[in-house]
């Protein structure tokens, strides 16, 4: 029916064994789970013991014996044992439900962190928040109510039946034939509700986000006088989730009036056999009242029963989708503790570098080589798909730098321990992305105990100060969705901060002033210029205003580099830079569009 | 009249009232007068539903009066003539015997199972017309108040917050179908409930008064009960949302994260928010817990004191055996209602605060003003545009516009520079009627714009603002916007002018790809170009644009320049330029500064004249040597 975004595939493995799998996490509480299920079974006994109490009582009062002080008593202090040993098991197996549920979100916190590119290329963000979310949410539902629930069908099973057999094993016979249609509806309704209840959310969550993206753009929607059709969309969105809903609820309504129906057929043969029995006093009428409640006791479970079946297999979905995870290696493998120079100074090689991703038709970078000494500025331009922002990351191993084409110091990349590598080598990347947390804490990322007057300065080089003073809190203002929102410029100024603040030998910048203003980005390349004195600094930008105070710049053209040189000598070739560069003086011409509009975009 | 209207919508407003957080923990029964509203085109469903509640509700009564009464007192116990009411059930169990020829015995079964099947389908039926008005008459409210928060003016979004405005929409009014149910099960509590007590007092009114002393003892622990989860519940949630928050941002930063070294310090916070979870969890777990096992007790204990005090009635023969049996089946419906009841008061209170809030939204009364006798549009307007002695203020005191004059000719291409703040956005904001404005006039083809409807001006204005916004769905849909006139020839047809084709068909599904939100899988180059297309598609009589500030590569940047010219020729455009190109190619350029205007010109003339565009143009374009962005 509905497409569940990836709740509802096939598992990879067998339910058995990918439940199984969950055992390594299950494993440290078992005593407590044991604890649990004995308290369980030792609970039953107790709640057995009342309807056994409840019958003396009665069959005193036919015979016109008024002493049932003692059965009375007797299911008072049943009922005391019964309330002491089912709390302490309900919580016993509940805690350890909440447990597993704490390890494994601390498990797939630290694995996702060693995941890369790759691992986000194949899994959304929103499908790991599922299984952080969901996924653990039904194992740990399996484990606290899975195994009450199963441990309660059993038990009470087994108690219920030996009392009735006790009592009378006709009537116990009696009650059989209906069980297992009690079940079999059970389970039916119970996978249907689950269907229905998914339904429900998804259409909610459709409408959640029909509301959001709406007034999200509700200037363009007005702007374009689309109200009334907007309208009307919504009316539909409503009306899907107003049907889900009642579908979700017909089912309900439905169940729990055919559920009590069902286990009244079992209370109704009772009622005309055992009320034979009794006429014909084989039993007691004591024994006939019992033998109602002891009926409860095992068709209660069995109404349940569906419910169970449900939870183990959807938490067996669930643990697959959790392994699929943690089987995942480290995307990129650190190096260990080898003979590296501790201290990095700047000196970049690359060596016959080619890169290609993962399903791609065409490399992504080709045959590229490439001396950066220590000390020197470079700016990187092309198009877009040039390749620049893959050669960057090769840099710092946010992709997997293949062996032997790029040195540091004389020494491959793949031999820095990843911690060093990337404290020393500092990118800012291309998207500015903040954090829901203070500004101070947003720009000294890296070290959130940095001394404040040195964030400060980093804002200042920044151009960043004057917006941090206007805001409320100034360095303590929460940035991002619940907090001040800022405009692209200002996001950019914040994580080129972030970036200056570490004052690392080399620096990387991934296209970090295209929302910036050209005067203050001037400001900015003049801080740059006197902070970075001595240390290696590389830049990726569309301007030729950025890029001609570099020491030098290289044009990347479909992954190799197609010019090097300073910014005179590649005016001087007449190429791409010296093309870029007239059409940004004086603009273009005919002839500029006419080549452009040729070409994709 | 009309001018009353627009004194209103040009009032102060509070918008803080509307962001702040309010927490309606008094009962407030206007609010559900209000709510009441909405279900009155359903009342005769709310009236059969009532009315098979009680049906339902006696039928579940008389089930075990046939067990006890019927079976155990007057089949087994041989008692035709007892004191105790059994509602006509004996002698309906005797007509069905003679009636049939059957045994008594048999004849209590059929009755028995009769009596299960018709509750079955009364109840089904009760819950079914129940939630069904409910879910109507919400389902109007909802979109009644999206029809209302839909058009409300840009004056409100621009002070309130969109996620503010939407949790009224999605959580608040969930919230009060959770109020609406949980007071259908209520309902369906203390219906048997009343039932079984007029009964349960018939019979023995003083085991019924027993018992009923329990009745305090469980409705003070659960009064407790829930108020501590109140607390707890509370933590958990917050506990919950900042363990998801903190993920959702460490996955969406992962990169950052990774560059900066801070997987493990993160990963040490995030342990904390998990322990702080499993602390909150924990406690409310051990409370629910106990006091799910403290009423399952109280009912096995009222068991135990019926047969203590009701058997020395039998002995007395002042009751029957099955008058006792009859009492310990009914003290599930005695104490269930108090827990349902507990269960229930909390969902009250919050919805409570989530229905304020809705009235609240709908209550807003922010309008843009419109004209009572509308000017008539011709099919298609020459396009010529007039300002005069346009003045305009936001709330705040300070002057935005003053005195604008400007007449733009029909088919005239007209930049508008002037720096941060000199009123050029509002000045096309009011073209495109977004604010009211009452001091100074707009002509369209000499039509005053206040005499025009505004969803009509819209259609005739077209706006490319800064910033594209990408609604879910194809680009087929995003360029279409919802208008079935236009198809797919004519979106292929404008996304060829404005050089989008190519790259749209460069994509796996061409026009029928589908774009997220935040259009991750769009450079900003194809953005802009896009949001072209959507308003060349629309063919407005008048362009506004506002331009991106950001620079883009080189060679995406001349494809927009030439869609940008495709898209002016011919046509009335007003274009907030930042780029000098587009200045450029103007046909006449307006210098804004302070909200007046300082000069008019061609881009060669005002440099010419060496005046205020001669500075501002030194300093954006020339200081740096090169000629992109501002």
């Amino acid at each position: 029916m509905i497409a569940f975004s990836g709740v509802g595939r096939a598992p990879r493995a067998p339910l058995l064994k990918a439940l199984l799998r969950l055992r390594v996490f299950v494993a440290r509480y078992r005593g407590r789970l044991t604890g649990g299920i004995a308290a369980f079974a030792l609970a039953r006994v107790f709640e057995a013991l009342i309807p056994l109490m409840l019958m003396i009582g009665i069959d005193r009062l036919k015979e016109g014996n008024p002493d049932v002080l003692a059965p009375a008593l007797g299911i008072v202090a049943a009922v005391c044992a019964r309330f002491v040993t089912v709390s302490f098991a309900r919580m016993a197996v509940r805690r350890a439900g909440l447990l597993v549920a704490f390890d494994l979100r601390q498990r797939l916190y630290a694995h996702l962190q060693l995941m890369g590119p790759r691992f986000f290329g194949r899994y959304t963000i929103g499908d790991m928040m599922t299984r952080a979310v969901a996924d653990i949410g039904l194992i740990q539902r399996l484990i606290s109510h899975g195994t009450i629930l199963s441990v309660i069908l059993i038990f009470a099973s087994v108690v219920g039946f030996t009392f009735m057999l006790s009592l009378s094993w006709q009537l116990t016979l009696l009650i059989f034939p209906p069980l297992p249609f009690i079940f079999l509806y059970a389970w039916k309704a119970s996978r249907r509700m689950g269907l229905a209840s998914r339904a429900v959310q998804e259409r909610l969550s459709e409408l959640g986000g029909h509301v959001q993206e709406n007034l999200a753009g509700i200037r363009t929607i007005q702007a374009m006088a689309q109200e009334d059709n907007e309208i009307a969309r919504f009316a539909g969105t409503n009306q899907r989730y107003a049907g889900a809903f009642r579908h979700q609820a017909r089912l309900n309504s439905r169940m729990s009036a055919i559920m009590p129906t069902l286990a009244a057929l079992c209370s109704v043969g009772i009622l005309g056999y055992g009320g034979h029995l009794v006429l014909t006093e084989r039993l007691t009428v004591g024994e006939f009242t019992a033998f109602f409640l002891y009926v409860n006791m095992v068709v209660q479970p069995f109404r349940v029963a569906g419910f169970v079946v449900n939870l183990f297999q959807r938490a067996a979905v669930a643990s697959d989708r959790l392994f699929d995870v943690f089987d995942r290696a480290a995307e990129i493998e650190d190096a260990p503790d080898t003979a590296a120079p501790a201290h990095i100074v700047g000196d970049i090689s690359v060596r016959h570098l080619h890169f290609a991703y993962e399903g791609a038709p065409r490399k992504a970078l080709a045959d590229v080589n490439l001396d950066i000494p220590r000390g020197e500025s470079i700016t990187v331009m092309g198009r877009v798909g040039a390749g620049k922002t893959t050669l960057l990351k090769q840099l710092v191993r946010i992709l997997d730098t293949p062996a032997g084409t790029v040195f540091i110091d004389g020494t491959d990349v793949r031999d820095y321990p990843l911690a060093q590598l990337r404290a020393q080598v500092a990118m800012v990347p291309q998207d500015p992305f903040l954090f829901g947390e203070p500004v101070r804490e947003n720009l000294s990322y890296d070290d959130p105990a940095r001394a404040l007057d040195l964030v400060w300065q980093a804002a200042e080089a920044a151009d960043f100060r004057e917006t941090v003073e206007d805001m409320p809190e100034g360095m303590e203002t929460v940035v991002g969705e619940r907090g001040v929102t800022l405009s692209g410029g200002q996001k950019q100024r914040a994580t080129l901060a972030r970036g200056l603040i570490r004052h690392a030998p080399v620096l990387i910048l991934d296209d970090c002033f295209s929302s910036v203003d050209t005067e203050t980005e001037e400001h900015i390349l003049s801080e740059l210029r006197r902070l970075r004195r001595g240390k290696t600094t590389i830049l990726v930008s569309h301007r030729v205003s950025t890029a001609r105070h570099s020491d030098r710049i290289v044009i990347l053209e479909d992954g190799a580099i197609a010019e090097v040189g300073t910014h005179d000598e590649l005016l001087a070739t007449g190429g791409f830079y010296a093309e870029l560069e007239r059409i940004q003086r004086e603009g273009a011409d005919a002839s500029d569009y006419a080549a452009a509009a040729g070409a994709p975009a | 009249m009309a001018e009353s209207a627009r004194m209103t919508s040009r009032r102060r407003r509070d918008y803080a009232m509307f962001d702040a957080e309010l927490t309606g923990a008094v009962m407030n029964l206007s609010l559900l007068r209000r709510l009441l509203h909405w279900m009155k085109p359903y009342r005769a469903t709310f009236a059969v539903s009532g009315a098979l509640v009680l049906v339902a509700s006696t039928l579940q009564i008389l089930l075990p009066m046939v067990v006890s009464l019927v079976g155990i007192d007057y089949v087994i116990g041989g008692q035709t003539d007892t004191d105790t009411p059994d509602m006509g059930l004996v002698e309906l169990t005797v007509a069905l015997s003679d009636g049939l020829g059957l045994p008594p015995l048999l004849a209590a079964c059929c009755l028995y199972v009769v009596l299960q099947l018709a509750w079955a389908v009364t109840v089904h039926a009760h819950r079914m017309t129940l939630i069904t008005s409910v879910i109507k008459g919400l389902r109007d409210l909802r979109l009644d108040l999206f029809r209302h928060l839909e058009t409300r003016p840009s004056s409100f979004y621009d002070r309130v917050a969109v996620g503010r405005v939407m949790t009224r929409v999605t959580n608040d009014i969930e919230a009060l179908y959770e109020l609406l149910r949980g007071l259908g099960a209520l309902i369906g509590e203390f219906a048997p409930f009343l039932v079984a007590l007029v009964i349960m007092l018939s019979i023995s009114a003083e085991l019924t008064g027993i018992l009923l002393l329990a009745l305090p003892l469980i409705a003070v622990v659960t009064f407790y009960f829930r108020r501590a989860t109140r607390v707890l519940f509370r933590l958990v949630r917050l506990s919950v949302s900042a363990l998801n928050q903190n993920l959702q941002e460490n996955l969406s930063g992962l990169q950052v994260v990774q560059l900066s070294r801070r997987e493990r310090y993160n990963h040490r916070r995030y342990t904390e928010i998990n322990e702080r979870n499993l602390a909150a969890e924990t406690k409310s777990m051990r409370l629910e817990t106990a006091y799910g096992a403290f009423t399952d007790s109280m009912a096995s204990i009222a068991i135990g004191a019926v047969l203590w005090f009701g058997g020395g009635d039998v002995i007395q023969e002042r009751m029957t055996l099955g008058g006792v049996v009859l009492f310990t089946q009914f003290i599930a419906m005695l104490f269930h209602p108090i827990v349902v009841l507990g269960e229930q008061l909390n969902v009250l209170f919050r919805a409570m605060a989530s229905g304020e809030r809705i009235f609240q939204a709908l209550d807003w009364d922010e309008t843009i003003h419109e004209p009572d006798a509308p000017a008539d549009l011709p099919a298609r307007l020459r396009g010529e545009v007039t300002f005069r002695d346009l003045c305009f203020r936001y709330d705040a005191d300070v002057p935005v516009l003053r005195n604008v004059s400007l007449t733009i000719a029909p088919g005239e291409k007209l930049a508008i520079v002037g720096p941060t703040g000199s009123g050029k956005s509002t000045l096309i904001k009011l073209l495109g009627r977004f604010y009211d404005f009452d001091d100074g006039q707009i002509f369209l083809d000499g039509i005053d714009l206040n005499r025009i409807r505004s969803r009509d001006l819209r259609r005739r204005v077209g706006v490319v603002p800064q910033d594209f916004h990408i609604f879910s769905g194809t680009i087929h849909d995003n360029i279409a916007l919802g208008d079935a006139a236009i198809d797919r020839d004519r979106i292929v047809q404008a996304a060829r002018t404005v050089n989008a084709h190519d790259f749209i068909a460069a994509l796996p599904k061409n026009y029928d790809t589908p774009l997220s939100e935040r259009g991750q899988n769009l450079s900003q180059g194809q953005r802009q170009l896009l949001a072209f297309a959507r308003v060349l598609a629309a063919d407005p009589e008048i362009l506004i644009l506002d331009e991106a500030t950001a620079s883009i590569d080189t060679e995406t940047e001349l494809l927009i320049q030439d869609a940008l010219r495709k898209l002016t020729a011919g046509r009335t455009s007003i274009l907030i330029a930042h780029r000098l190109q587009t200045i450029q190619e103007a046909d006449r350029v307006v210098v804004l500064d302070d909200g007046q205007v300082k000069e008019v010109g061609t881009h060669d003339e005002l440099l010419a004249a060496r005046g205020l565009y001669f500075t501002l143009h030194e300093l954006q374009f020339q200081e740096t040597g090169t000629a992109t962005g501002s």
